[in-house]
């Protein structure tokens, strides 16, 4: 591997931090300020781009800024783990930049000028730590993005907004500033340099057993309360009332991933995979993760709030990434690092698509989501598609990632420990809950119809079940049946005594949920309802300012708590179908654009990994990092 | 000129501090001029002697020229000339703030350049019972500043601040008694000497050292002997917190420094294991229980007060952990906290002066009219997390590192932990600022007031804002934005304090 002196990594940081100074400059001018993001985001994909052949033929890019500390430089450097991350965060800010004006603009949102320059900010934080040279610097930029990201999930100022901010900063905090430091603290003491070395310090592997576990501990956990492990993830579901752009790519892609690249940082260059399996701890790693699969899995079943769900998703498939860092073996670790780029993609078309229905139909709830198929054909395909993924379908990314994993847990099985079975097992398993939580958004969407459609029993129905009597009763109805004054329009109960069953009777307006663990009362889409949906279609500039939109909504609120807007319109959902469709109708193509772009993301990994890049990419990490292809 | 320069330093103050009387007596406004000039000659001879200490070692004059162990000697090492480029540093800074904000008069002026040199007369000498008498000018002058406002509350505060001070000083005077006896002389070059032939066992040593600590640990306002700082920060005028914050508990606590390691040496805290134990345990305490503190309060300079309690509570412990990281951890601390609580209550002061804002909830929203001031606290802020790059990064990690090379994990543990208590309170501030819409009390946001506040007059209870903008003017703004720069360019700056103080680590851990 030779090393050589470039400016490109800390350009590619400098672009968006440059870029946020214009952007907060040009305040006054929405498209200039957008055309900066974009600039910007196209400028730092190309850069990034222009040292992949380099990094893939064994060239490291290095940018030494000074010595911040004795025996620790500020250093920036191009290797191809940090590619993998400073790849996949640029191009996919790219995308997500057209998309966040179509969303912003959409909603006609107060704070646009902050918006834009924190999302810089942030993204120019993630491609620090993609290409820290050292954990002292990988520190600095992880703070950093704490920082950064903090205006954007408080960014409604609603009193849920900021608490909201609070518990992100400090979990994240608690993760970063005590653990992180703490742990490079301890490295620092034990081995006398922080520096990412291809297959581990090499002092590290003489130190005491015992404080090298401890401190492994502790920087796992503090890179991991960043990737969502148990019992630690509490602020990515919360950290849901930001804007949908920001939940995508920074919370389902750049902070989260950040976190995961934290760890595999810690396994493949700090310890290495052989030190850390002969001090037991990838196992311990891989256990918590398998843990936090599954529990987050079933959680995510009984969400209503499509959002929430796929935060609980995101929680559940970053899980993966670190299950895979645990174990021993080419293949775990292959499957591990692909699963970055992997459900990159196709989480953040899953978000894409949420933000859009939010936006054009401001629908959150699945079961106002019925039928919803007709309105947004394009962006409910995607989303199949991109669920379809996410269960390890194959001809998707999330299938060839997953299978790696799987050979590598039975490889492990196998050949060292048989505890590594249960780890496949909790990968199958997790597969069949993804479909579980993903199959009714995509049936409801697709199948069923407004004015008929089934309560979703997982979903809507008591933990525990409920009693039900066959025969007939005096009151036409259970009295401890969910559903209070819900009825079908033409029935009064009646039917029990006819047929002997029941049949759930759902009509949305009329649900009183109790989703008590999120207050949505506040949050910016009940506050700035959609232009389309009132009669007065106001299209006013944005000047950026904060004013203009909380105008329009003062009375159509009811400030109930567990009223739902949202949901199908009077007639319906109008169908759009034909050459409305092509012609994506349905939503603008700012937000169809990025969704389409992302999809097909995900597709070329799933069918072409190899030449897509990342794979290959993934393979030259591996092998750096000591272990040898089989 | 060489060792001229320090005698200087501490004379020149104190004497043109006589002028602005003088002046006075004619002239209605000769005291501005006049601090300012005075200061500016600190300053510049501050500079001055830092280069020509970093090039050539220490300078040492004997005053009177009598010598050793008789006279008085001062001592300007690099650590002390550190020090000293500080108080000329925030010497001229808040006095370009004061401009403007106030005190006015010439009592003030000249009270500021005593206190000048009082704080330079503590921090250059090397004669102990000299540092009593530099420690009293400073304690006097201080009391008389911070109820220069006339208000009721800064009488008391001042009040409250004379008694638990001159206990201090008394503590600290028994102690040096004490060492007197021992070893028959006072002067810290000597003494260094005298105590190793006494034995750092002996009692009389031990209670020696144990008297000057705890009066030093009031000047600091270390838990639980800090209930003076609150109010003496809190009701002062904004100029004068801003001044004190920075450089009065700094200088005690560079006496700490200065006696712990040059006279007491680090084989005392060797042998006596309980007196580092004691002392790590209550700096911890102070750093947990000034964070929780600080975080309750509502007014923010008694939020940054407490704060203070907490950050010298980090720099005790260090200075208890006794190894060279730990020390270097605490000297660039020491330093970086001073420039840190001047900017923040520099800032304080233009926000009080243009709004009236002086509690958390007034805050409420201020982000969007001031973005200026508001981008420095909350960049400030950052840094008294210990977040890098900045001055306040560099200190924390040098200081748990050295407690992490000595073994001492619970001290350790603590500063770890320390970023989030710090983190709480400082980000309840930025929240304020930034993230609550102006005008609203409660920060219930969007619900109920929110309508009001766009129509620009509050119709019913809301806080109307109104902006006093002549109250300030751009050079205190920029005071405080060129502060904050300097703290986060100082976070790149560590290999130039080593370079200067690795002597005087040398030979404080040989």
């Amino acid at each position: 591997m030779t090393e050589v002196i470039d400016i490109r990594p800390l350009a590619a940081i400098l672009v968006s931090l440059i870029a946020t100074g214009l952007i907060i400059a040009s305040y006054k001018y929405p498209n200039v300020r957008e055309g900066w993001s974009i600039l910007a985001a196209v400028t730092k994909f190309g850069i990034v781009a222009s040292m992949f052949p380099g990094v893939m033929n064994g060239t490291v890019y290095v940018s030494n800024i000074g010595t911040i500390l004795p025996g620790v430089d500020f250093v920036l450097r191009a290797d191809p783990l940090g590619m993998l991350f400073a790849t996949l965060a640029s191009l996919l800010w790219v995308i997500t930049s057209f998309y966040c004006i179509g969303y912003m603009r959409g909603l006609n949102e107060h704070g646009q000028t902050r918006f834009f320059a924190s999302f810089a900010a942030s993204v120019s934080a993630a491609i620090g730590i993609a290409f820290s040279g050292n954990l002292v610097t990988i520190f600095i930029f992880y703070e950093l993005l704490s920082v950064a990201t903090y205006p954007l999930v408080a960014h409604d100022e609603t009193a849920e907004a900021r608490a909201a901010g609070r518990k992100y900063l400090g979990y994240t905090f608690f993760g970063g500033g005590v653990l992180v430091l703490a742990g490079t603290a301890l490295v620092y003491w034990i081995a006398g340099t922080t520096d990412f070395t291809a297959g581990g310090i090499t002092a590290l592997a003489t130190a005491d057993p015992l404080v090298a576990q401890i401190t492994f501990i502790i920087l796992a956990i503090g890179f991991g309360v960043k990737a969502g492990l148990m019992p630690l993830h509490q602020w990515l579901p919360v950290a849901m009332v930001a804007p949908t752009p920001v939940s995508g790519l920074l919370h389902a892609v750049a902070v989260v991933k950040s976190g995961a690249f934290g760890v595999a940082r810690v396994v493949l260059d700090v310890f290495g995979p052989e030190f850390l399996y002969t001090l037991g701890m990838g196992l311990v790693i891989s256990t918590i993760a398998a843990i936090t699969l599954t529990a987050a899995s079933l959680i995510a079943i009984r969400k209503d709030h499509l959002k929430q769900r796929l935060a609980y998703s995101t929680v559940s498939q970053l899980s993966y990434i670190v299950l895979g860092l645990g174990l021993f073996g080419w293949y775990g670790l292959v499957g591990a690092l692909l699963h970055i780029p992997a459900h990159a993609f196709m989480k953040l078309t899953l978000f894409f698509c949420a933000g859009a229905i939010h936006v054009e139909t401001h629908t959150d709830y699945i079961s106002q989501m019925a039928g919803i198929g007709k309105r947004m054909p394009v962006t409910l395909g995607a989303f199949t598609i991109a669920a379809a993924g996410m269960a390890g379908i194959p001809l998707l990314a999330g299938f060839v990632s997953k299978y790696y994993m799987l050979i590598g847990g039975i490889q492990m099985g196998a050949e060292l420990t048989p505890i590594a079975y249960y780890l496949v097992g909790a990968l199958l398993l997790s597969g069949v809950l993804n479909i579980v939580y993903f199959w009714p958004v995509v049936y409801t969407a697709f199948f069923e119809a407004e004015d008929k459609h089934d309560a979703k029993p997982l979903v809507d129905f008591k933990l525990g079940g409920e009693t039900r009597s066959v025969l007939p009763a005096a009151d036409g109805g259970n009295d401890r049946s969910p559903r209070t004054d819900g009825g079908k329009p033409d029935g009064d109960g009646n039917d029990a005594e006819l047929t002997g069953v029941v049949e759930p009777d759902v009509d949305p307006e009329e649900i009183e949920y109790e989703d008590s663990e999120f207050d949505d009362s506040n949050i910016a889409a009940r506050l700035n309802p959609s232009d389309h949906t009132t009669p007065s279609h106001n299209n006013e500039e944005h000047t950026g300012d904060d004013t203009h939109a909380h105008d329009d909504h003062d009375d159509t609120e009811s400030h109930d708590e567990h009223h739902h807007h949202g949901g199908p319109p009077a007639g319906g959902w109008e169908h759009i179908h034909g050459r409305d469709l092509w012609l994506g109708k349905e939503t603008t193509w700012f937000m169809l654009g990025p969704i389409l772009a992302a999809v097909t993301g995900a597709l070329l990994i799933g069918t072409i990994p190899y030449s897509v890049g990342f794979l290959e990419l993934i393979e030259v990490i591996v092998e750096g990092a000591g272990v040898s292809r089989p | 000129m060489s060792d001229v320069v320090l005698p200087l330093l501490v004379a020149l103050p104190i004497m043109i501090s006589v002028l602005p009387l003088i002046f006075g007596l004619k002239y209605e406004n000769a005291g501005w001029p006049i601090a300012m000039g005075g200061s500016l000659t600190v300053l510049a001879l501050a500079v001055y002697t830092i280069t020509e200490v970093a090039a050539n070692g220490r300078l040492i004059h004997a005053l009177g020229n009598y010598p050793q162990p008789y006279g008085i000697e001062l001592v300007g090492d690099e650590l002390s000339t550190l020090i000293v480029l500080l108080i000329g540093l925030v010497s001229v800074l808040v006095l370009v703030y004061s401009r403007t904000r106030g005190p006015y008069g010439n009592a003030f002026h000249s009270g500021y350049l005593l206190l000048t040199g009082g704080l330079l007369g503590v921090v250059l000498t090397g004669d102990l019972f000299n540092l009593f008498v530099f420690l009293e000018i400073t304690g006097l002058v201080t009391y008389a500043l911070v109820a220069s406002d006339r208000s009721g509350k800064s009488a008391y505060a001042a009040l409250k601040y004379v008694f638990l001070g001159t206990i201090g000083a008394s503590l600290y005077l028994i102690g040096v008694g004490y060492l007197y006896v021992a070893t028959g002389t006072l002067n810290m070059r000597d003494l260094q000497g005298a105590i190793e032939t006494v034995g750092y066992t002996d009692p009389l040593i031990q209670a020696a050292f144990g008297f000057i600590l705890v009066g030093f640990a009031l000047k600091v306002a270390l838990f639980p002997l800090h209930t003076w700082q609150p109010d003496a920060y809190a009701y002062a005028p904004d100029s004068v917190s801003a001044y004190i914050s920075a450089l009065v508990s700094t200088a005690a606590a560079y006496a700490l420094i200065r006696i712990s390691f040059d006279v007491f040496t680090v084989e005392f805290f060797l042998v006596n294991d309980l007196i580092s134990t004691a002392i790590m345990a209550a700096a911890s305490v102070s750093i947990v229980v000034g964070s929780l503190l600080a975080l309750m309060q509502t007014e923010i300079k008694r939020m940054f007060a407490y704060s203070s309690v907490a950050q010298f509570g980090m720099i005790v412990a260090a200075i208890a952990v006794a190894n060279e990281t730990a020390v270097f951890g605490a000297i660039i601390h020491l330093f970086g906290h001073g420039l840190m609580k001047a900017g923040l209550f520099m800032a304080a002061g233009i926000l009080a002066a243009v709004y009236g804002a002086r509690t958390i909830d007034e805050y409420a929203g201020l982000a969007n009219r001031s973005p200026f001031t508001a981008a420095s606290i909350a960049v400030i802020g950052i840094a008294l997390i210990g977040i890098p790059p900045s001055i306040g990064f560099l200190g924390k990690w040098f200081i748990g590192l050295g407690a992490v090379e000595a073994g001492e994990w619970g001290v350790a543990f603590v500063i770890f932990v320390s970023t989030m208590l710090t983190l709480a309170y400082v980000f309840r501030i930025i929240e304020k600022l930034y993230f609550d819409p102006p005008g609203d009390p409660h920060g219930h946001g969007s619900d109920h007031d929110h309508e009001h506040e766009h129509d620009g007059a509050a119709t019913d209870g809301g806080h109307e804002l109104v902006a006093d903008t002549s109250a300030v003017t751009v050079g205190m703004v920029v005071m405080v934005v060129s502060i904050t720069i300097a703290v986060v360019a100082l976070g790149f700056s560590w290999e130039l304090f080593f370079d200067l103080l690795a002597p005087v680590l040398e030979r404080f851990f040989q």
